[in-house]
């Protein structure tokens, strides 16, 4: 665990050497909420309610969703680990008493960290600006569901990276794939219940609604079911026997031919 | 003579690569074919909801996207060199681009087209023009002037580009600049008039992404006085030329440190 501890403390330093390019990262978070602002903001301008939602009820969630996918998908490994195994990198890990895998989601953690510091700021800046009635509940469940959501997107992403061990140049053609998914159906643009029943039935048998949306609504103080916090659970360990499995596999094959 | 010959064997030699790896091109083709399918439904979904967006109708909201889709596809496919710029500077390759008889600039911004979009590209062109023919019936002098506004769009995105190949050239640590010209792109998925002020004036002249999206659009459907084209087009070739100021300074700070 203190190796792990040695880690984070270590990349919590390395995040302020590029300053501006983290300050850069955040502004491309804030863009795209103001996007979705202005969207809706167009949309309530002609009427005062959409889809059951009112417009501080939509501001109040997409301020939200800022501070819950800069917990959830502030994620280094997935720009890194790919490149890691096809220039062989990997096998400095491979010789090091520590788990890569482990190694790359303590870095995430860290960098989870510094996002939610400023995406607390943001929001703070936000409220200021667009004054919407903002409610926040905090409760087990939510918690629960958000450390869920974390490691749903950290497991989601190394799976989608582990094509690397087989076919190194389509890495990120899949991890391509995952983030497009991610940006319409985690609920990140807007609340999935807006959608058809059937569409957002369909949704919760993917792991893409536990990333954003369920984590939030909770947050919120609406009622989630306690299966929807089951369901997510399942996803952590669907993915997580894949991973294991597939990473099993990869390790077998790879030959560190980028060295 | 010799510049067209050059850029034309660098063209010819991406199209190699590119060809190289089918799987990759399918696999990006994909994701992009979900993504724009995805933002085209929630748009259709909202529209049941909602009669106009910000007094727009559902018809010319999915102009103003896939006009969106149609510059932003055409750009990244030519300057995607730029991407791949910030690691030409760092690992000092950058010198060896100076030390040839060919345009630095040219090279930089011309030098790796990627066709991956080129499926996407001409899908695309299939149903702007089919959506123009029965939907919009443009007048010739309009379609005259959309092409004007298509041309100086393409005049404002080499300008951007060059102005980020400066940035990079001026200071290294910026890696995620043209991923927030990307995310500022994003912004005007939706057109520009949806945003208030000061937004819109900032992303319409100061950052010129409405300029560069939207007008063209607004040209066919007949929103755009003359006098704001003509503001438009001298903007562009304003932009240009200080762009191409700014990059001769760059060049002259560069100081090839990491060679």
């Amino acid at each position: 665990m203190r190796k792990y501890l040695t880690v984070f403390a270590i990349d919590w330093q390395n995040q302020f050497i590029y300053r501006l390019n983290f300050i850069l990262w955040r502004l491309r978070n804030v863009l795209r909420v103001l996007m979705t602002y202005f969207l809706w903001t167009s949309i309530f301008s002609s009427q005062t309610s959409v889809f059951g939602y009112t417009r501080e009820q939509m501001v109040a969630y997409l301020l939200l969703a800022l501070f819950v996918n800069s917990l959830v998908a502030s994620a280094p490994s997935n720009d890194n680990v790919g490149g890691e195994v096809s220039n062989g990198t990997l096998n400095n890990f491979l010789v090091k008493p520590i788990g890569y895998l482990r190694y790359w989601f303590t870095r995430d953690l860290s960098s989870k960290l510094l996002n939610i510091i400023f995406a607390i700021g943001e929001i703070a800046l936000l409220y200021l600006l667009f004054r919407p009635s903002l409610y926040v509940s905090p409760s087990i469940m939510s918690i629960l569901l958000l450390i869920s959501a974390v490691i749903i997107y950290f497991l989601l992403g190394k799976l989608a990276i582990s094509i690397v061990f087989w076919a190194p140049e389509q890495t990120w053609g899949l991890m391509f794939i995952v983030l497009v998914l991610m940006e319409m159906l985690t609920g990140l643009i807007f609340p999935l219940d807006l959608l058809p029943r059937w569409a957002f039935s369909a949704l919760q048998f993917t792991p893409f609604p536990y990333l954003i949306y369920f984590p939030l609504i909770s947050a919120i103080g609406r009622p989630v079911a306690f299966r929807f916090l089951l369901q997510s659970l399942f996803w952590v360990a669907i993915l997580y026997y894949l991973v294991k499995k597939v990473w099993a596999k990869g390790l077998k094959t790879y030959s560190a031919s980028g060295i | 003579m010799k510049i067209f010959k050059v850029t034309w064997r660098y063209f010819i030699n991406s199209l190699q690569q590119n060809i190289s790896g089918p799987t990759v091109f399918l696999m990006f083709f994909v994701s992009k074919f979900i993504r724009y399918t995805l933002f085209i439904s929630f748009l259709y979904y909202l529209s049941s909801g909602v009669k106009l967006i910000g007094g727009y109708t559902w018809e010319q909201m999915l102009f103003f996207y896939l006009v969106f889709i149609l510059v932003d596809t055409v750009v990244q496919m030519f300057f995607r060199e730029v991407y791949r710029f910030r690691p030409l500077v760092i690992s000092g390759g950058f010198d060896m681009v100076l030390a040839k008889p060919f345009p630095p600039l040219v090279r930089c911004l011309l030098g790796g087209p990627d066709y991956i979009d080129l499926g996407v590209l001409v899908i695309l062109l299939a149903v702007v023009s089919y959506f123009t023919s029965v939907y919009i019936r443009p007048s010739f002098p309009q379609l005259l002037l959309f092409f004007l506004m298509l041309g100086n769009t393409l005049l404002v995105a080499t300008a951007f580009h060059i102005m980020v190949l400066a940035i990079g050239i001026l200071t290294l640590s910026v890696d995620h600049l043209i991923m927030v010209y990307r995310d500022l792109t994003a912004l005007v998925r939706i057109p520009v008039g949806l945003f208030t002020e000061p937004v819109r004036s900032l992303i319409t002249f100061v950052i010129p992404v409405g300029l560069m999206f939207t007008f063209p659009a607004q040209t066919l459907l007949g929103l755009l006085s003359w006098q704001i084209i003509a503001v438009s087009l001298t903007f562009g070739i304003a932009y240009l030329f200080l762009s191409l100021k700014f990059w001769s300074y760059a060049l002259k700070q560069y100081s090839s440190a990491s060679s």
